[in-house]
């Protein structure tokens, strides 16, 4: 597929006077799994409700499926499910009679599936949703987004409040999707990484309403480094200059930093031309996002103290 | 016997996931626990097995195929090959190199000598079958 699933441009939302979601651009492809991450607070639900179509952007688009969701037909819609973070499912209905209420909803609903899912997330089936625990409302409402059999399947912060065990139900329930149904889109958001990242194929990291840095998972941990050059000497030699760096910190002869490496031989020069060691060391996600944030920041914090 | 094996990725490594599995299979291999011709487990039982994208094993069993590790034969699986296509001095030193980097930060973390290290590595390496010539 070489149409974007899901694709916003310049999506931009304020409250009060405050960007929550500043001229964002996230573009996703179908059969993607992408997470979004960012702190609370960095504009990931919002972002996510405009795509839905449950909020109003103040200006920009987003489309999902190549339609506005807001004028799409139920044909369209039926095909894209969400799952918020308060699931306001009818608390006076059980989990049986809300599948019964969705297999009317979607043409698509594959009831085998909802028992299979029911089975495996251990939903009681007769009590009503008022009476569930928040984990078990969770997993009835995601049992929906997905026995609808939809082509784009929308989840916010999905395992917040889980424990551990009904975490890798849920992953494993998502695997399945992803195995049985490799064209299906999963969006979620997430403020922690944690065991989604198993999953997660594409991710884009948000920090204030923006997108700090988005890609592929395995490109970017190819290509993020944390590295270490030791000189010799008090400190590195005068003109020094490391080409992709995004955070550098001088201690001395040490240099710390985190670079974009395209390729690590551009660090190895300064191994033969000062006689430095170089030491290079992976960066998980969370490290890369945790990296990222520090930096915008320092950059904001800098830009205001040339300005006051 | 390949159901047996135990596969394992951290996914918070930043390692990528695909990379780590195929270091796995590699190290089964060299070590005979996985023989020319043995058959490797599906795509989809590996990932309901290993809580992970099905597309990181696509992903991991393409590269090996491409290094002549495994031969994905259509409608039948992914097996071990028959003889390990062998790669040229120079890429097998550049591999040996990316699979040594962490074990050499790791040796001088401990403060051991590169005679040292390289002593390990030559006891670790005995431990394992014979190479054929």
């Amino acid at each position: 597929m070489d149409l974007a699933t899901i694709e916003t441009r310049g999506l931009t939302k304020s409250f009060g006077g405050m960007r929550a979601v500043d001229g964002l651009d996230l573009t996703i492809r179908g059969g993607c799994a992408y997470g979004l991450i960012g702190r609370n607070g960095a504009g990931k639900t919002t972002t996510l409700r405009m795509i839905m179509a449950l909020l109003r952007a103040d200006s920009g688009s987003a489309r999902v499926l190549g339609a506005n969701l807001w004028k799409a037909p139920a044909s369209i819609r039926e095909r894209v499910t969400y799952v918020s973070q308060d699931q306001n499912l009818y608390a006076w209905m059980t989990p049986r009679e809300l599948q019964y209420y969705a297999s009317n909803l979607y043409s698509r609903w594959d009831a085998r599936y909802a028992e299979h899912l029911a089975r495996k997330f251990s939903i009681p089936l007769d009590t009503p949703v008022g009476a569930l625990s928040g984990g078990e409302k969770r997993k009835a409402a995601i049992l929906i987004a997905l026995a609808a059999r939809p082509d784009v399947i929308v989840l916010d912060e999905p395992a917040a409040g889980l424990d551990p065990v009904a975490r890798r139900e849920l992953i494993d329930a998502l695997v399945e999707v992803l195995t049985d149904r490799p064209e299906s889109t999963l969006l979620f958001s997430s403020h922690i990484i944690s065991d989604l990242e198993r999953i997660v194929d594409h991710v884009g990291m948000m920090d204030s309403g923006r997108m700090l840095l988005s890609g592929e998972v395995d490109d970017l941990k190819t290509r993020m480094r944390r590295l270490q050059l030791i000189f010799e000497g008090d400190h590195p030699p005068p003109g020094f200059r490391l080409p992709g760096a995004i955070r550098l910190e001088i201690d001395g002869p040490v240099v710390s930093a985190i670079v974009r490496a395209e390729d690590e031989s551009a660090f190895a020069g300064f191994e033969e031309q000062y006689g430095a060691r170089l030491r290079m060391f992976p960066l998980g996600l969370e490290e890369i996002f945790i990296e990222m944030a520090s930096a915008t920041r320092e950059g904001r914090l800098q830009e205001e103290g040339v300005t006051s | 016997m390949s159901d047996l094996l135990h596969f394992q990725v951290d996914a918070a490594s930043g390692v990528p996931a695909y990379r780590q599995l195929m270091d796995q299979v590699r190290y089964y291999v060299a070590s005979g626990a996985l023989a020319p011709g043995d058959k490797l487990p599906s795509i989809r039982s590996l990932a309901k097995r290993m809580h992970l994208n099905p597309t990181t094993i696509t992903k991991a069993y393409g590269e090996l195929q491409h290094l002549g590790v495994v031969v994905l034969e259509q409608g039948k699986g992914v097996f071990v090959a028959d003889r390990v296509a062998s790669l040229t001095t120079e890429e097998r030193f550049d591999e040996l190199r990316r699979l040594a980097s962490g074990f050499a930060a790791a040796a001088r973390q401990l403060g051991a000598t590169p005679d040292e290290a390289a002593q390990a590595l030559r006891v670790e390496m005995e431990r394992l079958e014979p190479a054929p010539d």
